[in-house]
């Protein structure tokens, strides 16, 4: 069995059980287009009355949008009466085909999850074939919220008493992503406000900085901010209730009180050593006493065999290999030297703590040692910080010890001190909470400043002016270019070019034409910019290879749209989005007609250029 | 439905049906009398309403075809209900028993045309409008561009200029179009980011993100007398609220929006849309008001179609059981079961 329904399998069993028109939702472009090919040879033709009203309705829409007339998919369209929609087609495409699909030519057609959140294009039925969707690289489930839009595409008003969505698998799709999604609740939707640096100027340029905490305060997102503050604010009344019984006793911040006192005590008590610990000399010379290691003690020396604790004894002992073979045990602090001289040593559990061979070894070692060692330098950590002494003789001076409330205030530390830590984080989070927005919009406002668009005084500098109508994505990097005059004296496909680099944000790779050196130096010059703004704003993509084709494009006024596409491997939808994103760019660009001259006039220029063949067809 | 009709239909049911009702929602149901019972459910509806209401008319539905009820022996017996031209069409509406493909496939078909009757929540929603400003949830093609349509007519003949933006370039020159075969083409404008036609005309339709330039630059000083005579924002696909890279602009154009305005909040279903209105009122001068519905006005039925060609209902019911994912129809289950065995490397865990 094939992993998945074969597509005219699919059309075959939609058409017999009468359930087209249809949406096929596809994993990708890719799927989409492989699907129409199968049905090069496929043998379901259309009645010939249902394929004259195709042609008919095609010609008229061509008339409208001529780049239809060669499109590939023509043929299959008119004959079998299914079509691919995706994001790679061509607007004036897409558009002729939810012509079609309106007015009921066609039985099919193969598009991507994009269709679901665009445009009104009802069918009867819509089939899913997978759970998932790419999201930035990455494949993430459908959501609620997605399989509903998904299917709330089947069944037309007016035109269907029901609407049918059918699942088919494919490999790794996941049934219960679908299932809950069709009868589940969609998601609740969340704020994603962000605070960019145009907005900064445009609040400024209208409002007085007070009050501007005060407009960021109405966003949604304040208001899902302040929602979370409001459960932690119950949280932080509940905690204050059970902090009740735990008020002022003899004194009125006795939590404080008793956790100075208990401290200072608990301090105290570690000055009488009471259990064993070694003086900080011993215990720096403790991990070089290993075995094999040649000591010195009171008379003669001795080679470690190993190191180990006993019950009885207050510091760590020793096992040592003496002079004759003898082995004695003795405490670390007998040793006198330690000899910056160690011999290999295989240690067993069990006496003599090493094998034979070593211990015959060590022993005939130990007699030939010369008669002057090296002593090896240990260093001796500075001892523990001293005491706080005003703390330790202050004790007597707390009330503690002779107070009534003593037992009980013992008794109820720990959960008051509990609750009390509990409280000053929900305190933190609360004020966190209601002020982040601001904060995020002061951090701006510095950044803004740094680089002169405003005043100390956050009043809008000349260069604010201007640079507050660029409104767009990399604003800070784009009217730092202007300002460092990185455009002056480019001509207009220069200017295109880069901008369509700044523009793109589509990481599908693509062939390219040959980048021109005037334009390579200039991105070079954009990049190294890019870099720099880094920490202030995320650098865009800046891929040459769109930056050349659009030069390209504005360049050479015969390149006719064919030819466009021939230079590069991308797809024609995506170069129009390349053009039709670089358009709002520049657009943006010209409105600094007052202030940069020469540039929104080159902007206007290249605006001129873009704007020919499909470009213009379109609205 | 909202809460006060649900209480009033639960508390004209027997309190069978109620239990019944309450059968995995409520836990330790059957010690609780009718009227604890239905508080009971009216809390658990808090959590899921549609799924709730949708099992509630199937009860119902069930108790009053003339031999489903109280006998379960007889459930599967054909029965002949009004709906229904075939003799087994009961059979789907009961719980126990899995829809048969023959059921789910009726109803095909081109419904008759019929004279347009707006849905009372439309009513609801234009009547809303003209105190408040309002925000409308319901499901994909329910119908909100008549509503818009009909609001803008108002606003117009009331002599108020109205702005209607979307998010998508495309749909903005769909809306165009239309509007301007309803409205007459000198009634309506476009500002889009490369487009500017009939700039002057009273209902203009643009981009969100032209709304917020041309608000920020109202609210700089470079004054645009129309902003006096505005009377209505329309945002559809008002949900991109969310979207990441752009959801920003639809909370400017929203703070922004001259308050002698009406808001009309065009969205989708989505989970909280009570905040949205609720964050409306707290920020704008008038309070703001919520249409919403789960209901879609064509019914959905749900299928599994298998590999080698084979076709069931997904779902154990004829609809789509909401709030309940696990009621499968037990043919696509077996079927999607065998097809996981067969494309999963065998030791791969199951996803």
């Amino acid at each position: 069995m094939p992993p998945s329904i074969h597509p005219v399998d699919l059309i075959t069993a939609l058409r017999q059980k009468h359930l087209t028109p249809a949406i096929v939702f596809l994993t990708s472009r890719r799927a989409c287009d492989d699907a129409m090919e199968t049905f090069d040879h496929a043998d379901l033709l259309l009645p010939p009355a249902r394929q004259e009203a195709i042609d008919v309705a095609l010609e008229r829409i061509t008339v409208q949008h001529p780049s239809i007339a060669e499109h590939p998919l023509i043929p299959i369209v008119r004959r079998i009466g299914i079509a691919a929609h995706h994001a790679g087609h061509l607007p004036s495409w897409k558009i002729a085909i939810e012509e079609l699909m309106r007015q009921g030519h066609l039985d099919a057609v193969f598009a991507t999850t994009t269709l679901a959140a665009g445009v009104d294009f009802p069918a009867r039925t819509v089939v899913i074939t997978q759970s998932s969707i790419r999201k930035s690289r990455d494949f993430t489930d459908l959501t609620i919220g997605e399989v509903q839009q998904i299917s709330g595409r089947a069944g037309r008003r007016g035109k269907d008493h029901v609407g049918f969505a059918i699942v088919t698998p494919s490999p790794y799709i996941d049934l219960a992503v679908l299932t809950k999604g069709l009868t589940g609740q969609p998601e609740a939707i969340n704020s994603q406000f962000t605070i960019s640096y145009p907005m900064v100027l445009n609040l400024l340029k209208a409002h007085p900085h007070e009050q501007i905490q005060g407009i960021l305060a109405k966003s949604f997102a304040q208001f899902q901010l302040n929602q979370r503050a409001e459960l932690l604010e119950q949280k932080l009344d509940a905690v204050h209730v059970q902090m009740e019984p735990f008020g002022p006793r003899v004194c009125t911040d006795w939590i404080t009180q008793w956790h100075t006192f208990d401290h200072a005590r608990r301090h105290r008590h570690t000055r009488h050593q009471t259990h064993r610990s070694e003086s900080p000399e011993i215990s720096a010379r403790l991990p070089f006493l290993t075995p094999g290691r040649v000591v010195g003690l009171g008379k003669g020396r001795g080679i470690v065999l190993r190191q180990y604790r006993s019950k009885g004894q207050k510091n760590s002992m020793l096992t040592l290999l003496r002079p004759d073979s003898a082995v004695t045990e003795c405490p670390v602090t007998s040793v006198k030297e330690v000899y910056d001289r160690t011999y290999d040593c295989t240690e067993t559990p069990t006496y003599p703590w090493c094998s034979t061979e070593t211990f015959d070894r060590l022993s005939h070692q130990l007699a030939e040692l010369p008669s002057h060692l090296p002593v090896l330098p240990i260093l001796v950590p500075l001892g523990f910080e001293p005491l706080p002494d005003a703390i330790i003789q202050s004790l007597g001076d707390f009330p503690c010890p002779t107070c009534p409330s003593r037992p009980a205030c013992q008794k109820d530390f720990t959960t008051a001190s509990r609750l009390r830590q509990e409280q000053q984080r929900h305190t933190k989070s609360i004020q966190a909470l209601r002020t982040s927005l601001w904060h995020r919009f002061q951090e701006r406002v510095e950044v803004l400043q740094k680089f002169g668009y405003l005043t100390p005084a956050t009043q809008l500098t000349i260069d604010g002016e201007w640079a507050r109508l660029i409104r767009i994505d990399h604003s800070l990097l784009i009217t730092e270019l202007i300002r460092a005059e990185a455009f002056s004296g480019a001509d207009p496909s220069l200017l295109a070019g880069v901008l369509a680099s700044l523009a793109h944000d589509d990481d599908r790779p693509g062939a390219f034409p040959r980048i021109s050196p005037g334009l390579s130096s200039l991105l070079g010059q954009v990049r190294k910019l890019a870099e720099s703004l880094s920490p202030y704003e995320d650098p865009p993509l800046l891929r040459a290879d769109v930056a050349a084709l659009v030069e390209r494009w504005v360049s050479d006024p015969a390149l006719t749209w064919i030819g466009l596409c021939r230079l590069t491997t991308m797809a024609e939808g995506d170069i129009y989005r390349l053009l039709a994103r670089t358009l709002e760019f520049l657009s943006q660009v010209q409105a600094l007609k007052s202030t940069h001259p020469g540039l929104a006039e080159s902007a206007s220029q290249a605006i001129t250029l873009i704007r020919r063949g499909v470009l213009e067809e379109l609205p | 439905m909202t809460t006060d009709e649900l209480e009033q239909l639960l508390a004209q049911q027997p309190v069978a049906l109620l239990h019944r009702l309450a059968r995995g929602r409520v836990h330790r149901h059957f010690r609780a009398g009718k009227r604890r019972l239905i508080e009971l459910l009216l809390q658990h509806s808090s959590q899921n309403r549609a799924g709730l209401e949708s099992d509630l008319e199937t009860l119902i539905g069930e108790r009053h075809s003339p031999l489903g009820s109280g006998s379960p022996h007889i459930h599967r017996a054909p029965a002949i209900t009004p709906k229904k031209a075939s003799p087994r069409g009961a059979e789907p509406e009961s719980a126990e028993t899995a829809v048969s493909l023959s059921a789910w496939l009726e109803g095909l078909g081109v419904p008759s045309p019929q004279p347009f009757v707006p849905d009372p929540w439309q009513n609801e929603a234009l009547s809303a409008l003209n105190e408040a400003d309002v925000v409308i949830s319901v499901p994909t093609g329910s119908g909100k561009t008549y509503v818009a349509v009909e609001a803008a007519r108002r606003a117009m003949e009331d002599n108020r200029t109205v702005i209607y933006t979307s998010p998508l370039k495309a749909l903005s020159n769909t809306k165009y179009t239309e509007f301007s075969r309803i409205f007459g083409p000198d009634t309506v404008g476009i500002l889009t980011g490369d487009r500017q036609e009939n700039g002057q005309a009273p209902l203009l339709i643009m981009t969100t993100e032209i709304l917020r330039n041309l608000l920020y630059d109202a609210a700089s000083g470079e004054i645009d007398v129309r902003l006096d005579t505005l009377g209505l924002v329309i945002l559809d696909e008002s949900q991109y609220l969310a979207d990441p890279e752009r959801g920003v602009v639809w909370e400017e154009t929203i703070i922004f929006c001259p308050s002698q305005a009406r808001l009309l909040l065009l969205s989708a279903s989505i989970g909280n849309p009570q905040d949205i209105a609720d964050w409306l009122t707290s920020i704008r001068s008038t309070v703001c008001r919520l249409v919403r519905h789960s209901k879609r006005t064509v019914p959905l039925r749900a299928g599994y179609l298998h590999p080698n060609g084979k076709l069931t209902p997904l779902f154990k019911t004829l609809g789509i059981p909401y709030g309940h994912p696990s009621h499968l129809h037990p043919e696509a289950k077996r079927l999607f079961l065998e097809y996981e065995e067969e494309t999963l490397p065998t030791g791969r865990p199951r996803r």
